[in-house]
């Protein structure tokens, strides 16, 4: 069982506060799905635009159980070979070698093939066996003895072939290798994929998630991220900082700036050391907010404008 | 809490929510942990698991709001009856009505009674909420109430309600008492009340009708619209044939959403060869070939956007365009006598605007094929090769000009596919000026195609065979 501390997982708000200990600002929402996956033991798929904290998650949720993380980064053209095992086939090779020369010594006085045959039938067939498998993440994680945290990640990226290969995986905790024959968790994950929306998953895989989806955080939220993570930045800054990237966020923009370019930007303004925001400030640090120059050339003329704007929130 | 469950998932249902038996269970598992005392924790637990995209969430939440309101808000209309004795009684001439009961009442009862002895009466005066609330309920779940096909039923529901609760013993009673002169406050009394619990079943009936029907009637005329021929669809449908036409476009998106994959045949894939073989001291047992994806197909719309057609293609249009997760190379051309393309238009503006934009402009000029084809040599006709599909949709009446079938010939022979697609039925082809016979021996297809469903099945047969 991955949970060794039952009272760590009491209720979705001692789950929230044990969070923001841990430096993870958290809304009910998170703390709620992380609380009904530790006990009905499902799987969480996190949708949200990037830069919210989708794969943090999965990193403080291993560290507060005190789990092992183990993160798989999916692409498109993902086999199981990769996601799953492979056999060591150099090892392989040498035992055949080795299968040779023992070969003689084995069939030693057989008379017949027949014989040869149910002689060699006997002699233990370690061929395709744990010694020569080559375990990946998803095989890693359900062999772990105290439980793991898995993280899929970017699960849109991957093939339509591969979600359909993870569903046994999602519902039963097991994957079935042809030449072994079914492996069971030894103690089941915690399981949380991400998704950027790049494609509709399939709804027998949304089926057996919990869903989460992570929105930009309130303002309030975001500043009491700011102070946790940049806990050196004034307080006055950090609520004009959160105001002007709120603001930011209700414009028409190419990508509009995440939580993380929040944080970023804060670092950076730490770092030069501005005591207030100024449009000369925010506009010599304004690609650390946004990505496109198509999207700093709309901004820019506007600073002032969305400046008093956040002023009056 | 499971038959709470149970009603707010068939609400959902309703709503348009595909929740399957297994996240009903989730659902009930995840709210035995979280309990039904905080509404918002219990609404964020039923949200993880059984909405599984934004937009469901968003109707759950709509639904959990005026479910669990169903269940608790009328604690609040209870304490304050002054709204309704401000009312007129409006039920007054009621008692004539009842005239006969009254006799009989009086026949059985010969002193009139002080009090009334009647169940809901009682209720009615001791102000039991609680108790009146589960008796509608129940008598509402005897009435059909979450079984209503139609908003009519409404009526007859409230009435079986009623009936169920006790009003004509209630009423009869009333009479009865009425024979006294000064009971006539306590009479007023139940009366208003009377008035209120009426409305309060009405009320409750309304909100069965919300949860349970609405979509009901809806569901029944998306069907019936899917069917009709396009060119009869009143302009007032056209929000809803467009929302049809995105629906029936998503779906077959994730069908054909998988890119198949086709073996080249003799080009072998040594690294994975050698591994598959390796078991076997490098003798090549199994052999394993080299694959490709089917890309997938460039798709050429040419629409006859003259009179009657012009509906026709605006729903094919919209069509193609809702797909282009599955068909991002569509490039489309409209024409009535000159052709021009328009994939720019759909490319800078939303998919309605543009079409309006197009069908103003092109809508109502006389059709020449003949014309339109020369000019979609010009303009297209290099493009085409042996990965090309053309769609043509358009009836071929030409008003009696030259066809030039010749160029649709060579379009047909350059392309991998042509298909023509014709809103008349068979038996219109070739009759007055349509030209269909001239054209249809350069087609690999012609089908007559009328209404969403005909839609439907052409393009997903295009994406099949893609």
């Amino acid at each position: 069982m991955i949970i060794q501390h039952k009272e760590k997982i009491a209720s979705p708000d001692t789950i929230k506060e044990a969070f923001k200990g841990l430096g993870y600002i958290c809304s009910d929402d998170i703390a709620m799905s992380v609380y009904l996956a530790c006990h009905l033991q499902k799987p969480i798929l996190v949708e949200g635009p990037p830069g919210v904290g989708k794969t943090e998650l999965a990193k403080k949720i291993a560290e507060y159980l005190s789990a092992t993380l183990i993160r798989m980064q999916c692409y498109e053209g993902l086999d199981e070979a990769k996601a799953l095992y492979e056999w060591k086939y150099g090892k392989q090779l040498l035992y055949t070698q080795l299968l040779k020369d023992q070969l003689g010594d084995v069939m030693n006085g057989a008379k017949g093939l027949d014989e040869s045959v149910s002689r060699l039938h006997q002699f233990g067939d370690i061929f395709y066996s744990d010694e020569f498998l080559e375990p990946r993440p998803l095989l890693q994680a359900l062999r772990q003895k105290d439980g793991a945290v898995l993280l899929i990640d970017e699960i849109d990226k991957a093939d339509q072939e591969f979600e359909a290969f993870l569903l046994e995986l999602l519902s039963d905790y097991q994957v079935s290798i042809p030449e072994i024959g079914t492996i069971k968790a030894k103690s089941k994950p915690i399981v949380i994929l991400t998704s950027n929306n790049t494609r509709e998953l399939g709804d027998a895989l949304k089926r057996r998630c919990l869903h989460l989806y992570i929105p930009f955080p309130e303002p309030k939220l975001e500043q009491e991220i700011i102070s946790v993570k940049v806990p050196e930045l004034n307080t006055e800054l950090q609520k004009e900082l959160v105001a002007f990237v709120s603001e930011l966020r209700t414009m028409a923009l190419k990508k509009v700036p995440a939580v993380s370019e929040t944080i970023d930007w804060a670092k950076a303004l730490l770092l030069l050391n501005v005591h207030e925001l100024d449009q000369q400030w925010i506009k010599s640090t304004l690609n650390l907010l946004l990505k496109f120059q198509e999207d700093i050339e709309v901004i820019e003329p506007e600073i002032r404008n969305i400046m008093n704007k956040s002023k009056r929130l | 809490m499971q038959k709470v469950l149970g009603d707010f998932i068939h609400a959902l249902r309703q709503a348009g929510l595909p929740v399957s038996p297994a996240e009903t269970l989730d659902a009930l598992h995840a709210s035995q942990l979280v309990g039904l005392k905080n509404p918002l924790l219990l609404k964020s637990a039923l949200g993880m698991t059984l909405a599984k995209t934004q937009e469901d969430f968003i109707k759950l939440d709509q639904v959990f709001d005026h479910f669990f309101s169903l269940n608790t808000g009328s604690d609040n209309t209870a304490p304050n009856p002054d709204p309704v004795s401000n009312q007129d009684n409006i039920e007054s001439p009621k008692p004539e009505q009842q005239d006969p009961e009254k006799n009989q009442s009086q026949e059985r009862v010969p002193t009139p009674p002080d009090t009334p002895s009647s169940q809901l009466a009682l209720q009615l005066i001791n102000n039991e909420q609680t108790a009146i609330e589960t008796a509608i309920a129940a008598a509402a779940y005897q009435a059909g109430a979450t079984t209503m096909q139609m908003f009519t039923q409404k009526g007859v529901v409230s009435y079986r309600i009623m009936k169920a609760l006790g009003e004509e013993s209630l009423n009869s009673e009333l009479s009865a008492l009425a024979k006294d002169n000064k009971n006539s406050e306590l009479i007023h009394n139940i009366r208003n009340k009377q008035t209120k619990l009426r409305e309060q079943v009405k009320e409750y009936v309304e909100q069965q009708y919300l949860l349970y029907s609405k979509n009901i009637g809806k569901q029944l005329v998306d069907d019936n619209l899917k069917k009709v021929k396009l060119s009869n669809v009143d302009f007032s449908y056209y929000q809803q044939m467009s929302k049809l036409v995105t629906k029936a476009a998503k779906q077959l998106a994730t069908q054909h959403g998988r890119r198949k994959k086709t073996s080249k045949r003799g080009t072998l894939d040594v690294r994975k060869t050698i591994a598959a073989n390796a078991a076997f001291d490098g003798f090549l047992f199994h052999t394993k070939w080299k694959s490709t994806r089917i890309e997938r197909p460039k798709v050429m719309v040419i629409c006859d956007v003259s009179g009657s057609v012009s509906k026709m293609s605006r729903f094919l249009l919209m069509f193609l365009y809702s797909l282009q997760d599955v068909l991002p190379k569509v490039r489309s051309f409209v024409f009535a006598s000159n052709l021009a393309e328009v994939t720019k238009n759909f490319d800078e503006q939303d998919i309605e605007e543009a079409l309006s934009i197009i069908m103003k402009k092109w809508a109502f000029m006389p059709t020449d094929y003949g014309r339109a084809l020369m000019d979609f040599k010009d303009l297209a006709l290099d493009d085409i090769d042996n990965k090309t599909t053309v769609i043509m949709l358009g009836d071929a009446r030409n008003n009696y000009s030259d066809s030039h079938a010749k160029i649709w010939k060579e379009v047909y022979q350059k392309s991998k596919r042509v298909l023509w697609l014709n809103p008349e039925g068979h038996y219109n082809w070739d009759s007055g000026d349509s030209i269909m016979s001239e054209y249809s021996p350069y087609c690999s297809r012609v089908e007559p195609c009328g209404s969403i469903n005909d839609l439907t099945r052409i393009v997903g047969s295009l994406l099949k065979h893609s």
